[in-house]
């Protein structure tokens, strides 16, 4: 009932000091909250939540399981940057658990004292640590039997400076592989180093890459029948991609195997035979490109190598073809944008999927395949599961090379599936890049549904875990040039948060029912490694510095530190001197992701870093650049 | 009012038209070969002409550096619209730069490019930071309409990084 | 009349002599153009007959006129009613026959329409033809891709089958116009147009960019050439293969220069290092009629003149002048001569 003239008249000397009151109360309250806006922005607030439960965890009978070769390595060393050679990141180590993460304490840092983006996971082989560094690749030991973990050694293999300016996105390195006594790393100049892990001392130096020619080598060896396995970087600057294998006692090159080009080159040869038609043909690398396209095609293998040792063969993805601008190069572009499957001992291709047919969108399937074994119709099938670019969960017959399943992970409309009968994806017409105009809302975008940065899998739970991204973009052409050793894209692109406006995300993944089981959205795109252990807890980081403990089962958040610089780095665990559980991470934010901050770049042009910055603008309020390696362990 | 007066104020915009035309001469220059006619006052030559500074524009875009320096925001190279040049910010180190190479990454386009051309280049990329004549910028971006043409975006000037400053642009970063 | 009929010779010349030659729509040398030559030619037989019979008509008016006010009779007076009733007539008659008239004009412009829209049918070759200031970039397209073709400033297609010219720009608005063959079609930034060539036998034409675009609008020309389908294909295929590299001698040290010296961060010669993208494709220069984009006939000397100067036959192309001692001249043309 409204209230008449009178009463208002009268009520306003007593009203009057309550309303002041009130004023005030509320320019405080909302001074408070702008001020806590400020520093932090409402978004980064609205996705910080537990993990929402999508499925039930599978039941025993139907988990995905570990290869009956793979035995994870339970005296707590960690030789490898994915963990074993089947790329499980999974850690057998229990002590640290869902129950008592919680109490988790930082033991030991060290700093690089570098300020560019840190991807690398240190090993540890006895009472070493073993630590990489983005350029200019120095190379620690450090001692764990003593106090505060000195430096046992220090090497520097001095790359060159140059190499800087030809490495796409941030000059960062993946890390090193250890086996026999030795350390094997790669430099940004394009170098492969075997160091011996005692000394510290060369023992074998081979150049791989040439700068001039825009090639560097960023990925972590792997080392598989005394084969170093070693990918060249360059796919934005129109390098024609290959993996060589040296000798891992003398750096003699063993084989080499061009991703572009001639059968010879590719080493393709009577026992290469992959299920799909569009693969099969002579001299494919040449007739899928526009003449002289395969020798600036790209295809580099700049990411990971899993390892099936029953099989004999290693598995590795191939980058994407160059230029970026598609219409400069009709034809399927093989063999680029998919997934090689060799005989380790000779280098002979045994099949060839190609994820992105004459790829439109930087979908690199350069990412982790994760060799496991699946209960499907009663039978274990073997398998590898690759969370693409592309947004879609390959699992792939690892024998034969045959698709079983492709479920979207990610948000796609660049595609509209694929199809199982011939394994190519269906494009979305709708987005297909055009020259001199702009194509809108293309997702996953180029960074894809997840980047470089590895899945990990845990045999209790049966689940992959995923970090990942949330982006889409806005992309066109333009005519692009080859100049030798200078960028070959034609692509101008603009990214941003995909739909829900998280641009991250943190998915649990059952392969059998090939659903997801549990999601975390996360605020900044998800570019650090994942980590699952045998305590049902999973480790990753975020770009914004935390570094978070998860339960495997549900997603529940156990435990989370703020470190000094966002993590882009790969979470690892293992036994110290002691006896006792450790895990490891670097916080050191750049990469692609993170070039904002590591490389000072200036978000004020929407196309800078390819497009990337546009998606990270506020990065640079919310965390430094940095780098620094955090140990931690539970209390004595 | 005497009609000659009027006369005489009738002139006036068109003295002041003729004052105008003549005060934009010197942007549409185009040297075609640049001589020994530019040795004395190269710099401001390129840097004041908007067909030079167009032309460096369209090199920008076919000599990659775009690949690198996006459309001045940076990416495998350091940004070029802020006011850090590390290796000096006038149209003579720039030149150098772009021919000669620096170490720490910036190839050498020597025997890629022209002198002039070099020229050219150095003056588009100081406009993209450094005040230009507004009627010399060129209107035309040279990506397919993802950028607003530089022209309507502020450019921000050579300054002394101050913590104000700084603090305005990230209270506008957060909006 | 007289006095009009003077300079006619002279007009009647100048239409006949465009009639001929390597530039002009009235040769009807493809589908296209020999339609709507014929649909022009109906088209100006009808309206030049109705134009002679209103000419006669009036000049009888006039003659009679004349007779009438000689006779007195006048126009004050109301004509008889006979003859009005012929006058009726004869309008009813004039308006009946231009509204007939135009029915057919209407009725064979849309035949004529169809029958091209017929003629041009699936094409055998499909073209993307890219316009840049000022010169026109070719790329053949092909199923399979390690077939697809890159030139330059020239055109080849085979006569009595249909390309499809795919049209696109790469910075302002152009115009493909091959008169002799088809009608003209605009290269429009962001967007894709084709025109459909039927060309009916073989011969060598000339088109020019009928769109301003720039100071060098007017060398911006293409040499079109139509081929028996199979010197098209011997063409081709001999386009596909990548020239020689020099062993030795003045070429070889051309090749050199090329590949140092500015020349590659621009233009692309088949399977060497120079993969430049951004100005004609040069593999096989050599065997085009002109140079730059139709500006200097090809020869020894033109070719020598043109990369000591491009500044100076076409003043403001995107060709700079690259310093050269007359010696790497000779090289370095010595060297595109090979480029056959």
């Amino acid at each position: 009932m409204p209230a008449s003239p009178a009463h208002r008249e009268a009520g306003r000397g007593r009203i009057a000091p309550i309303a002041i009151a009130v004023v005030v109360l509320a320019v405080l309250v909302a001074l408070g909250a702008a001020v806590l806006a400020f520093r932090y922005p409402a978004r980064a607030a609205r996705f910080d939540v537990n993990a929402r439960i999508l499925a039930p965890l599978p039941a025993p009978t139907t988990r995905a399981r570990l290869t009956s070769w793979n035995h994870p390595d339970s005296t707590g060393q960690f030789t490898w940057q994915l963990g074993d050679t089947a790329g499980t990141r999974f850690s057998p180590l229990g002590e640290i658990t869902s129950d008592n993460v919680g109490r988790l304490q930082q033991t030991f840092t060290f700093d690089t004292g570098l300020k560019r983006g840190h991807e690398a996971a240190p090993l540890v082989v006895g009472t070493t640590m073993y630590i990489t560094t983005p350029w200019p690749n120095d190379v620690y030991a450090l001692d764990l039997a003593k106090p505060g973990a000195p430096i046992k050694w220090h090497y520097q293999p001095k790359p060159l400076p140059a190499a800087q300016g030809v490495a796409c996105c941030d000059v960062v390195n993946r890390g090193a592989v250890y086996g026999g006594g030795k350390l094997y790393f790669n430099t940004l100049d394009g170098q492969t180093i075997a160091l011996d892990a005692a000394t510290g001392h060369e023992v074998w130096k081979v150049k791989l890459a040439e700068i001039n020619r825009g090639e560097t080598i960023t990925m972590a060896p792997l080392l598989a029948e005394g084969r170093v396995l070693v990918g060249t970087s360059g796919g934005e600057m129109g390098v024609r991609g290959s993996l060589t294998a040296l000798d891992a006692g003398s750096g003699a090159v063993v084989w080499k195997a061009y991703s572009t080009g001639p059968d010879k080159d590719v080493l393709i040869g009577p026992e290469f035979h992959p299920p799909y038609p569009a693969e099969q043909g002579k001299d494919l690398g040449v007739s899928t490109w526009n003449p002289d396209g395969w020798k600036i095609g790209g295809g580099n293998p700049w990411g990971w190598i899993s390892y099936d040792p029953e099989l004999h063969l290693i598995y590795y993805g191939t980058g994407n073809p160059g230029p970026w601008n598609a219409l400069q190069r009709p034809g399927d572009n093989k063999w680029t944008a998919g997934i090689f499957a060799r005989d380790v001992r000779t280098g002979q291709a045994r099949w060839f999927y190609q994820s992105s047919p004459h790829d439109l969108f930087d979908y690199d399937d350069i990412n982790e395949s994760i060799l496991v074994d699946l209960p499907i119709g009663g039978a274990l099938h073997k398998v590898l599961i690759h969370p693409a670019r592309t947004g879609f969960l390959m699992v792939i017959d690892r024998e034969t090379g045959r698709v079983l399943s492709a479920d979207p992970y990610s948000y796609i409309n660049s595609m509209t599936g694929v199809d199982l009968r011939t394994g190519r994806p269906t494009m979305n017409p709708d987005k297909l890049p055009q020259s001199g105009r702009v194509t809108r809302d293309i997702c996953p975008a180029a960074p894809g549904g997840k980047d470089w940065n590895p899945s990990s899998f845990s045999p209790l739970t049966g689940l992959i875990y995923i970090p990942h991204n949330n982006l889409c973009m806005d992309e066109g052409d333009v005519q692009t040039n080859y100049i030798a050793g200078t960028p070959f894209l034609g692509t101008e692109a603009r990214m941003y948060a995909g739909p829900g406006a998280n641009r991250g995300l943190f998915t649990a993944w059952d392969p059998v029912a090939r659903r997801k089981v549990w999601e975390i959205r996360e605020d900044l795109p998800v570019w650090s490694g994942a980590l699952a252990t045998a305590g049902n807890v999973v480790f990753y980081g975020t770009m914004d510095g935390w570094f978070k403990a998860v339960d495997a089962r549900d997603g529940r958040l156990l435990w989370k530190q703020h470190l000094v610089s966002g993590i882009i780095g790969m979470p690892m665990s293992y036994r110290g001197p002691d006896g006792r559980q450790y895990v490891a991470i670097f916080a050191g934010v750049g990469g692609w992701a993170g070039g904002i901050v590591a490389g000072a770049l200036d978000p004020g042009d929407p196309t800078t870093a390819l497009g990337f910055v546009n998606a990270m603008k506020d990065l640079v309020k919310r965390t430094d650049a940095g780098g620094r390696l955090y140990v931690f362990a539970l209390p004595r | 009012m005497s009609s000659l007066s009027r006369a005489r104020l009738a002139l006036l915009p068109l003295a002041l038209l003729q004052l105008s035309l003549l005060a934009s001469c010197g942007r549409e220059t185009r040297d075609y070969r640049s001589n020994m006619l530019h040795a004395q006052n190269r710099a401001a030559d390129f840097r004041g002409n908007a067909y030079h500074i167009a032309q460096g524009q369209r090199l920008f875009g076919w000599m990659n550096c775009s690949g690198c320096h996006s459309h001045g925001g940076g990416g495998m190279g350091p940004p070029l619209r802020d006011a850090k040049w590390r290796y000096g910010s006038s149209m003579d180190n720039i030149v150098q730069t772009i021919l000669n190479g620096r170490p720490n990454g910036m190839p050498a386009f020597r025997a890629r490019i022209t002198e002039d051309q070099a020229w050219e280049l150095a003056a588009y990329v100081t406009s993209l930071s450094i005040r230009t004549r507004k009627d010399a910028l060129s209107a035309r971006g040279e990506e397919p309409a993802n950028v607003e043409p530089p022209t309507l975006d502020e450019r921000k000037n050579p300054r002394a990084v101050s913590g104000k400053q700084d603090a305005a642009e990230k209270k506008v970063g957060t909006q | 009349m007289m006095r009009a009929s003077a300079p006619l010779p002279s007009l009647l010349a100048l239409f006949l002599g465009a009639c001929h030659g390597v530039q002009t729509s009235a040769s009807g040398d493809g589908t296209e153009s020999l339609r709507i030559g014929n649909l022009f030619g109906l088209f100006l037989g009808t309206t030049g007959v109705v134009y002679l019979i209103v000419l006669v008509l009036l000049a009888i008016a006039i003659k009679r006129g004349t007779r009438h006010r000689a006779c007195g009779s006048g126009l004050q007076g109301e004509p008889p009613s006979h003859l009005e009733n012929r006058w009726r007539l004869g309008l009813i008659v004039f308006t009946g026959a231009t509204a007939l008239i135009l029915l057919l004009l209407s009725l064979a412009t849309f035949l004529t329409d169809r029958s091209i829209a017929r003629a041009a049918g699936a094409p055998t070759v499909e073209v993307e033809v890219i316009g840049h200031q000022w010169w026109w970039e070719v790329r053949y397209r092909d199923p399979v891709a390690g077939r697809t073709l890159h030139t330059a400033n020239e055109l080849h297609i085979p006569a009595g089958l249909t390309t499809q010219v795919k049209l696109s720009t790469s910075d302002v608005i152009h115009s493909l116009w091959i008169p002799n063959l088809a009608g003209k079609q605009d290269l429009i930034p962001g967007r894709k147009t084709d025109v459909m060539l039927h060309p009916l036998h073989t011969g060598l034409y000339r088109s020019q960019c009928a769109e301003f675009c720039g100071m060098q609008h007017a060398r911006m020309a293409l040499d079109v050439t139509v081929d028996s389908p199979a010197d098209f294909a011997r063409w081709y295929d001999t386009s596909l293969k990548s020239p020689p590299i020099p062993t030795g001698g003045l070429a070889y040290a051309g090749f050199q220069i090329f590949q140092n010296r500015q020349c590659a961060s621009c233009h692309n010669v088949a399977d060497t290092p120079a993969s430049g993208m951004v100005a004609p494709d040069l593999s096989h220069i050599a065997s085009r009629r002109t140079i730059a984009a139709g500006t200097l006939a090809m020869s020894h000397a033109n070719l020598r003149s043109w990369i000591a100067d491009p500044q100076t036959p076409k003043p403001g192309n995107q060709m700079p002048k690259v310093t050269l001692s007359p010696a790497e001249l000779d090289a370095l043309t010595a060297y595109l001569e090979t480029l056959k």
